[in-house]
């Protein structure tokens, strides 16, 4: 399994670690990480990908469908530790438009 | 109840084994010897067979090959009734195609419980074989509706201005349906529009998404709307279509050779690359500003384009992730660096798509394809491009209106001039009322020229002698950027009638600007030769037009136009 979820202990923050490959296959396990969350008004959802090494077009569109379950503008989101190939996949498609990036 | 044939000569044995069926519930037909079973078998389709070796006429082996040679598309179990269990013998029986054989004297119990095992048999096998059926047929279906909607597909899609002599393109999709598009079209007023899409996903889902795309891009290109307007549009549409998830990434261009230059909205597309025919590098990289398409709301959407100054044969690349994404059967990637590679390696610009795409094909060295490759290069050639031909899709499909009178106008004022672009209304509106068939193109020539004249001239108060040096275009429309954004006052006034005549009917235009206009007695001479105010937009609307007349302080135009 390469997607993994921890929840901070004061509660507030919940970190996602995605490693290896980042696609569809991973889409239930990605979905499970937030959607049985119940996110209060300061949680911070942080992606944490260190251990991912490739991302393709349909995990962007995964990111896009936890962004809306969390409210869209209104979400809390960070992407961070992104390999500079993830990043340049996050900024051609502008998504640090949408999420907060490092 | 199923039906059982036996076939036997001596009727003693056959009454013994009728008793013994009929008392189980199945239904029994009966033969005298193997020319009158295969008969029966024929007309009554009974599901099972208990056969005599021995019988006059026809034997056993015989019918049964006879029996077997009809019943290829199901099972009908045939069993041996012999009285010797001599392996030859029942060798035969099966090679002759039996399935079983029994023995006498019949034991009830035994002979039933053979009966019924076979009858197992043959519903599994009718019901693999109807099963079977069904899925060839669905695969037939599926297979024929594919290709149906692939035609479709094509025809909605259809690249054909991509066979333009400036153009290059590889559209290298990874499934029947790709989820790449590309499209192309000339402007009414000259120059062209491209759009290179990207969808997540590929295959048929990607591929319905792209028909509303096409539909618009095409529709608002030939009615003259600006590509901002185009990807606004394009935008709303998938917003409203797709899922969440779904979205595309694309890069529109607009490549105009009235202005040198070459406008660009680019969300979510790798960089479009110039490579300078002078330079004989690349000299810009216009990374993408913007989020791909279908996911920002319209509040939220942000149209501007970029625009830059190009030159003769500078060359325009615009790719597909799929291109830099191409794995080689290591895993690693083409990239942007191998990429580049090419074009510093290059030693004759003409020669460029082409080392891209071997370049590519080497690196891929036979590795599975990941996801839909595409690219196109544009040649920026400024004869070709104001020669390509303009196909009127817009073109109202109605029967030719009778030769009318009407006339209407249209005031703009300020905060609308520096966002909105009347020109396709207008042209719509008077397409719609009159027909004009085949004169779209030059009625937006005349539209856009007097419209232009009093925005640039009247209201921003540009000067055109800029575009007299060389880098002065780009710098004439970025200064008309920042002056319309920033404009606070003026408005311009258009009055359009139409007044049939004999053969056809004429056109009057007219536009007035508050601006404070210019000297046109003294400009007249300098007019017509083809310099100083206006440009050479005068001499082409000479050309079109029967009269122009200018009026007031030179702030009004009026001119007509004829037509048969």
């Amino acid at each position: 399994m390469s997607v993994t979820s921890e929840v901070s202990t004061d509660d507030n923050t919940i970190t996602i670690k995605i490693s290896g490959r980042f696609d569809f296959a991973e889409q239930n396990e990605f979905r499970d990480c937030y959607y049985d969350t119940s996110p209060g008004e300061n949680t911070q959802f942080i992606i944490d990908m260190s251990g991912a090494n490739y991302m393709d077009s349909s995990a962007l569109g995964m990111l896009l469908m936890m962004r809306e379950y969390l409210g869209g503008n209104a979400a809390n989101i960070s992407i961070v530790n992104c390999s500079p190939d993830i990043k340049n996949i996050l900024t051609v498609a502008n998504f640090q438009s949408l999420f907060t990036m490092d | 109840m199923p039906t059982v044939l036996i076939a036997d000569d001596d009727i003693p044995n056959r009454l013994v084994l009728q008793a013994i069926l009929e008392r189980q519930g199945y239904c029994v037909l009966q033969a005298d010897d193997g020319v009158q079973a295969v008969d029966v078998f024929r007309c009554e389709h009974p599901d099972l067979v208990l056969m005599d070796i021995r019988m006059p006429n026809m034997d056993g082996y015989e019918a049964t090959r006879q029996i077997k040679a009809m019943s290829t598309d199901a099972f009908i179990p045939v069993i041996f009734l012999t009285a010797t269990s001599d392996s030859e013998g029942l060798a035969r029986c099966v090679a002759s195609g039996g399935d079983d054989f029994f023995t006498k004297p019949y034991n009830r119990i035994l002979l039933q419980a053979r009966i019924s095992a076979l009858l197992r048999i043959r519903e599994l096998y009718n019901t693999v074989q109807y099963q079977r059926n069904e899925l060839d047929n669905h695969q037939k279906r599926f297979d024929r509706e594919k290709q149906l909607a692939k035609r479709l597909f094509a025809n909605i899609i259809e690249t054909g201005s991509l066979g333009l002599p400036y153009v290059q393109s590889m559209l290298s999709p990874m499934s029947l349906f790709s989820g790449d598009i590309l499209l192309a079209a000339p402007k009414p007023s000259g120059g062209l529009h491209v759009l290179l899409g990207d969808f997540t996903g590929h295959g048929l889902a990607a591929a319905i998404g792209a028909l509303p795309v096409s539909s618009v891009f095409y529709g608002m290109t030939a009615k003259g709307y600006s590509i901002a307007e185009i990807v606004t549009e394009i935008n709303t549409k998938l917003k409203m279509i797709l899922p969440t998830d779904m979205f595309l990434a694309a890069c529109v261009i607009d490549l105009n050779p009235g202005s040198h230059t070459l406008s660009v909205w680019n969300g979510g597309i790798p960089p479009v690359v110039i490579y300078g025919e002078k330079e004989q590098e690349i000299t810009r990289s216009l990374s993408p500003r913007h989020l791909p398409l279908g996911i920002a709301s319209d509040e939220s959407f942000n149209r501007r384009v970029e625009m830059i100054e190009i030159r003769q044969d500078d060359r325009i690349y615009i790719h597909s992730d799929g291109i830099t994404e191409a794995a080689n059967p290591d895993g690693l990637m083409f990239g942007r660096q191998r990429l580049e590679d090419v074009f510093v390696k290059n030693t004759d610009s003409a020669e460029l798509f082409n080392e891209i795409r071997n370049e590519l094909i080497k690196f891929q060295d036979g590795g599975a394809q990941q996801d839909d490759m595409t690219m196109i290069e544009l040649r920026y050639n400024q004869q070709q491009l104001e020669d390509t031909v303009f196909h009127d899709k817009a073109q109202s499909k109605r029967a030719e209106q009778p030769s009318s009178e009407w006339d209407f106008s249209m005031g703009l004022s300020a905060d609308l001039l520096g966002c909105f672009d009347p020109l396709p209304l207008l042209i719509q509106s008077v397409c719609d009322m009159q027909g004009f068939r085949g004169q779209r193109q030059q009625l937006y020539t005349v539209f856009s020229e007097l419209f232009t004249n009093a925005l640039d001239h009247g209201i921003l108060n540009l000067d055109s002698t800029l575009k007299g040096t060389a880098d002065g275009f780009a710098k004439y429309y970025m200064e008309r950027e920042v002056r319309l954004s920033n404009l606070a006052d003026g408005s311009i006034k258009i009055y359009v009638a139409h007044r049939p005549s004999a053969e056809g009917g004429l056109l009057t235009i007219r536009v007035e600007d508050t601006g404070r206009g210019f000297d046109y007695q003294e400009n007249q001479i300098s007019l017509e030769s083809n310099v100083g105010h206006s440009g050479r937009g005068i001499q082409l609307l000479n050309t079109i037009c029967e009269k122009i007349e200018y009026m007031g302080n030179g702030n009004i135009v009026e001119v007509t136009y004829r037509w048969r």
